[in-house]
């Protein structure tokens, strides 16, 4: 436990040493709600034959997806961060398991996505009038923790395994724009080809978008159950992985 | 096995020792550890010389788990460096031969954190932290961050977190890179201090002095295996007929340069008036030289010493 704090720790320091940093974390999902979510709302209206759900209500999950997907990638960044620094090889002698080394720091970026998540349910159902289901909210709260874990560990996995920061920048880039727009983040899936629809069903992300989309406005795709479970294998699978790569990574 | 007996056993066990590194891009593999044994004893500092290359490093990084080996044995405090890895890590400390400092926090901070890693809580470390700043002359840059730092400040940061706590044994890759003469010496007081108190101390070097000085035991390897082993005394044995020569002259007759390269000296530097050689001879050729030498120009200064260790590292690392 003591190394598990001890990570807690250290991510603490070094993300409050950057105070406007710790701002945008904790307020870009509702930056992004209310600007691009009140412009679709307005200009096209809901993508669902339901006129009682807005695409605000829709796009709620969509955005806490997004948010876990970006912190993902911004952690897993961290470690180039720490290997320029020399600390990433002195941190892997320390008393601590690999497992607990990673688990630390999805810990704290668990904990800012429950901020994140919690600022943007509460401040989208109070401005945009988003009609969230207080009764499903510990769903909403377990689909921003495997997803947070889920992706960082994902993510991990590549930034342990590329040594070049400009290459991991570019596996990331290409992973933003196929796992977001192919998937139900922006959209929902009932109205295109069958082929994209195939492609989005595959993704993740689109399991994820499902949970948190039945976790917050109580929207139920046909899978969800197997959607679910599915994300929480991504997630251990991923786990499993990382940790791999990590005690492969002094190699 | 008896907490008594275990006190016998040697802080470090490495037996028959290999590690490979495969090829890359059609690159052949590297042997960077070819069978290595040899054991370290508790409150012993023990050196681990060897050129670029030899394999000190991937010895230390096998040492302190961040590499398996290909093969082979090693064992810290009777723990499996591949098997134990936790209880290794609960036993070390390490100063990597890169830089290793958080750059965003303070140097206070840097300390704490270590600390907390390794089971202070707050207060505790915090305490340390005071403690350890005064010992290396830190404390006036306490709250400043490492990234505002100069090299040889982040370097004596990273040597002090290893004061953070009393692990057993201590590794150092190059501990010295960057340090002014004086903190350097004042280091190696503490290192002394702490092998005094029981901490086992592992350090590789490329400045041989440093050894000469610290080490208890020294080990020489080249090309991933061990070509010398034993205390100071010991290892000049191997090199028992060399001899590093100073001679000051009032003026340096001419020509002698020449004649200086017919003897093959191992090093020959003629300065001004002195000239500095190291010369594998018997000691009675030796002073025959010198006494010619005396007799064809006024000699001011005359210094003969035996093999340095750089010297013996020199003989032993050249032909191989």
């Amino acid at each position: 436990m003591r190394g598990l704090e001890a990570i807690l720790y250290r991510e603490a320091k070094i993300r409050f040493t950057n105070f406007a940093w710790i701002v945008w974390d904790a307020f870009y999902p509702l930056g992004y709600l209310l600007v691009f979510g009140v412009g679709i709302d307005y200009a096209l209206g809901s993508p669902l034959r339901d006129p009682n759900i807005s695409y605000n209500d829709f796009f709620l999950g969509g955005v806490l997806a997004m948010a876990s997907f970006g912190i993902a990638i911004n952690t897993a960044w961290g470690f180039f961060l720490d290997r320029d620094n020399g600390i990433f090889f002195e941190m892997l002698t320390y008393p601590l398991s690999r497992a607990e080394y990673l688990g630390g720091k999805v810990c704290f970026n668990v904990l800012l996505a429950i901020v994140q998540a919690t600022v943007t349910v509460g401040m989208s159902a109070l401005i945009l009038g988003v009609k969230v289901k207080p009764a499903l909210l510990p769903w909403l709260l377990l689909g921003v923790i495997l997803g947070t874990a889920g992706w960082f560990f994902f993510f991990a996995i590549f930034a342990l395994r590329i040594r070049r920061n400009d290459v991991f920048n570019s596996v990331t880039s290409i992973f933003y724009f196929v796992f977001l727009f192919a998937s139900s983040i922006f959209y929902p899936l009932d109205p295109l080809p069958r082929w994209f629809r195939s492609v989005a069903l595959l993704n993740p992300i689109t399991w994820q978008v499902d949970l948190l989309r039945y976790a917050s406005i109580g929207l139920r795709t046909e899978h969800l159950v197997a959607e679910s479970l599915a994300f929480a294998g991504f997630a251990l699978v991923a786990f499993y992985f990382g940790v791999r790569t990590l005690n492969r990574a002094s190699s | 096995m008896s907490a008594t007996n275990r006190d016998h056993d040697p802080a470090l066990a490495v037996d028959n020792l290999v590690k490979v590194y495969p090829g890359r891009r059609r690159q052949p593999p590297t042997r960077a550890v070819d069978g290595m044994s040899f054991e370290v004893h508790r409150g012993e500092i023990f050196g681990l010389l060897g050129p670029n290359g030899a394999g000190k490093t991937t010895i230390l990084k096998i040492l302190t788990t961040l590499l398996p080996p290909t093969s082979g044995r090693a064992e810290v405090l009777g723990h499996d460096v591949v098997s134990e890895p936790l209880a290794v890590r609960r036993a070390i400390s390490i100063v990597l031969q890169e830089t290793a400092i958080e750059l965003f926090l303070s140097v206070r901070d840097n300390l704490v954190t270590f600390g907390k890693f390794h089971g202070l809580d707050h207060a505790a470390a915090r305490r340390r932290a005071g403690e350890v700043m005064e010992k290396f002359y830190l404390t006036e840059y306490a709250g400043q961050k490492a990234q505002d730092l100069s090299g040889g400040l982040r370097r004596r940061v990273q040597v002090a977190k290893t004061f953070m706590v009393p692990t057993p044994v201590m590794f150092l890759d190059e501990f010295s890179t960057g340090m002014d003469p004086i903190l350097k010496r004042t280091v190696m007081g503490y290192l002394r201090d702490e092998a005094a108190r029981g901490r086992t101390i592992v350090l590789t070097t490329q400045v041989m002095t440093e050894a000469e000085e610290l080490c208890d035991d020294i080990l020489i390897m080249h090309k991933g295996r061990t070509i010398a082993q034993g205390d100071l005394n010991k290892l000049k044995l191997l090199a028992k007929d060399v001899y590093d020569v100073t001679l000051t002259f009032e003026q340096i007759p001419p020509g002698l340069a020449g004649e200086l390269e017919a003897l093959k000296p191992q090093r020959l530097q003629v300065d001004h008036g002195t000239v500095e050689m190291t010369l594998k001879a018997q000691e009675r050729e030796v002073l025959e030289t010198i006494a010619s030498l005396a007799a064809r120009a006024r000699l001011l200064h005359v210094e003969v010493s035996g093999a340095s260790l750089e010297d013996i590292f020199v003989e032993l690392t050249k032909e191989r």
